[in-house]
């Protein structure tokens, strides 16, 4: 079945959306799901307070509709099933989701995907601070599934991801892929200052402008024809700045040699 | 054409080939080009004629354009044949370290996706002695191992899957030339198939075996009834004074169909030269029936449309 939650206009605080999933609703009709409580600031409300509940038709799909962007944690978590966002979310977006797809049509706060293992999200606003990243004080960032962002992205994006493949079809701000452990990240458009930063393994590529690349990178004097062809032509299926990327030739620079990484950034001329 | 079980003259014997389960992988090699790529894959598929001394049994299936490589390069796809799925997995693990990974250029990938996961690169990576990378693309997990043209690219695990091998077909014929003539055409009409190969050198095998031998410990030893060199010898002789050479065709198949339409394919090769070019006749090599659970029986083959 289909689940709708409407907002019905912004929350004053913000609004935890944490277990809110469908194989959780699923099982639940439309008057228990208005009872859920959600925590709101400090206190513990009803769902209904905030949300039009409607229950409907076939399928696993759990759909919010408003202006969520001071809700945190949509999908907070979700092992399985299909989230529809029809507006902007708050922090947490998609956070230690394991399998599933969550879509968002707007944006996505601060620590969208961070820490998540599987499925597939798509964001297609921008995304915040640390997108893809580890939660605060964990050592491990993204480390499975697969990330789109339609828009753009802000600092520390992938810091500390070990895993799982990401596209960034606009910008990204400062420290992008920082700390990186492994994983493969696209952008479309142009990154900001210290790509890479502290990165040991994984692959940037720049589709769009060349970014600023740190003394601490060496370019590489032999290519790496194979998988850069298995890369572009898994990345060309998401088309835009991606799509001709087999095509294209490509420069390498290794590093972050300041930590004994061996990681890559793929420059496409 | 028929009478009487011949066909263009060709007399196709009322019996069967007798065939084993086997355990089976397709890898695709690639390269910077074919002439690499055929290095590699003759080499990886070589000394490989048959289970009894080789651990395997394996081929090139045919060659890849590069448009049907998953890295845009042109390959050879080779098939591996086993009698288990561990030993399979041995002769996987030296065959594509010790003649792949060696290759210039060449890269290597699954060319079967479902059935249990046997290691590809898993282990050869360590030959990176820590520099190796790990890269998971669409799901699926590669090793890129830095070698001395670059990098060896090998895809982490490849499937193994339950398989048939040992169809086979005895080409009886009037001398030497006639015989390599049929044997060459039947081989010929059977590599352009999909999912099997022909392990034998050129695709032929002269020393057809029985099982068993008069010394102790020998597991086959040579079938004397095919024998021409012991015709009129021995008690009970398969030949005539007229088939004076006999070649066989052994088939590896990924399936009891994929090994019956080699067959098939084989036995309309040799129908189309005739006796008139010196095949006389057509036999198969089995067991009594009691051994191998797939039977190919002759006359239903050249029954199925």
């Amino acid at each position: 079945m289909t689940i709708r939650l409407r907002l019905r206009q912004p929350p004053s605080l913000r609004l935890d959306l944490r277990g809110l999933l469908p194989a959780v609703l699923s099982a639940l009709d439309a008057a228990q799901i208005e009872r859920l409580a959600l925590a709101h600031g400090r206190q513990s409300l009803p769902l209904a307070e905030f949300f039009d509940v409607a229950v409907d038709g076939d399928g696993d799909t759990l759909a919010f509709e408003g202006d969520l962007s001071r809700c945190d944690r949509v999908g907070w978590q979700m092992a399985g099933g299909r989230i529809v966002v029809e507006g902007s979310v708050g922090d947490y977006a998609g956070a230690c989701m394991s399998a599933g797809a969550l879509r968002i049509e707007g944006n996505a706060g601060w620590l969208a995907a961070c820490e998540m293992a599987g499925g597939e999200l798509l964001v297609q606003g921008d995304v915040g601070d640390f997108a893809a990243s580890a939660q605060p004080g964990s050592l491990d960032g993204m480390r499975g599934g697969s990330l789109v962002v339609l828009g753009s992205a802000g600092q520390r994006f992938g810091d500390r991801m070990r895993r799982g493949t990401v596209l960034v079809f606009g910008d990204a701000g400062d420290f992008f892929a920082s700390r990186m452990v492994a994983g493969s990240i696209a952008l479309g458009g142009r990154a900001g200052a210290h790509v890479g930063y502290g990165m040991r393994r994984g692959s940037l590529v720049f589709a769009g402008a060349a970014p600023t690349v740190a003394p601490t990178f060496v370019p590489a004097i032999a290519d790496a024809p194979v998988i850069w062809q298995l890369l572009a032509r898994d990345l060309a299926r998401h088309g835009g700045p991606f799509a001709d990327l087999a095509g294209r030739r490509v420069q390498r620079q290794l590093g972050d040699v300041a930590v004994g990484g061996k990681g890559e950034l793929i420059i496409v001329d | 054409m028929i009478h009487n079980g011949l066909y263009n003259g060709v007399r196709i014997d009322d019996t069967f080939a007798e065939a084993f389960p086997m355990k089976a992988t397709r890898l695709l090699i690639t390269a910077h080009n074919l002439t690499w790529a055929r290095h590699a894959a003759v080499s990886a598929t070589g000394f490989a004629t048959s289970v009894i001394a080789c651990g395997c049994e394996a081929g090139i299936e045919r060659e890849l354009s590069p448009d049907e490589t998953p890295d845009g390069r042109p390959g050879l796809s080779v098939l591996l044949f086993s009698m288990s799925g561990k030993e399979l997995a041995k002769q996987i693990e030296r065959r594509v370290g010790q003649c792949v990974l060696t290759c210039p250029t060449t890269a290597v990938f699954a060319g079967i996706a479902e059935g249990e996961a046997v290691a590809l690169g898993k282990n050869l990576r360590f030959f990176g002695d820590g520099w190796q990378i790990s890269k998971v693309i669409a799901g699926v997990r590669y090793w890129r191992v830095p070698v001395m043209d670059g990098e060896f690219v090998a895809q982490e695990t490849t499937a193994v899957v339950k398989a048939v091998g040992g169809g086979n077909l005895l080409l009886l014929a009037r001398d030497t030339d006639a015989a390599l003539a049929a044997a060459e055409a039947a081989v010929q009409a059977m590599r352009r198939l999909p999912n099997v190969i022909l392990p034998f050198p050129g695709g032929v095998v002269r020393s057809g075996s029985k099982v068993g031998s008069k010394y102790s410990g020998l597991m086959a030893s040579t079938n004397e009834a095919f024998c021409p060199s012991l015709y009129g010898l021995v008690a009970k002789s398969e030949l005539t004074a007229a088939t004076r050479c006999v070649m066989e065709i052994v088939i590896d198949g990924l399936t009891e169909a994929d090994v019956a339409a080699a067959m098939r394919a084989g036995l309309d090769a040799g129908i189309a030269l005739g006796a008139s070019a010196g095949l006389l006749r057509v036999s198969a090599g089995n067991y009594g029936g009691k051994l191998g659970p797939y039977l190919f029986h002759l006359h239903k083959l050249m029954e199925a449309a």
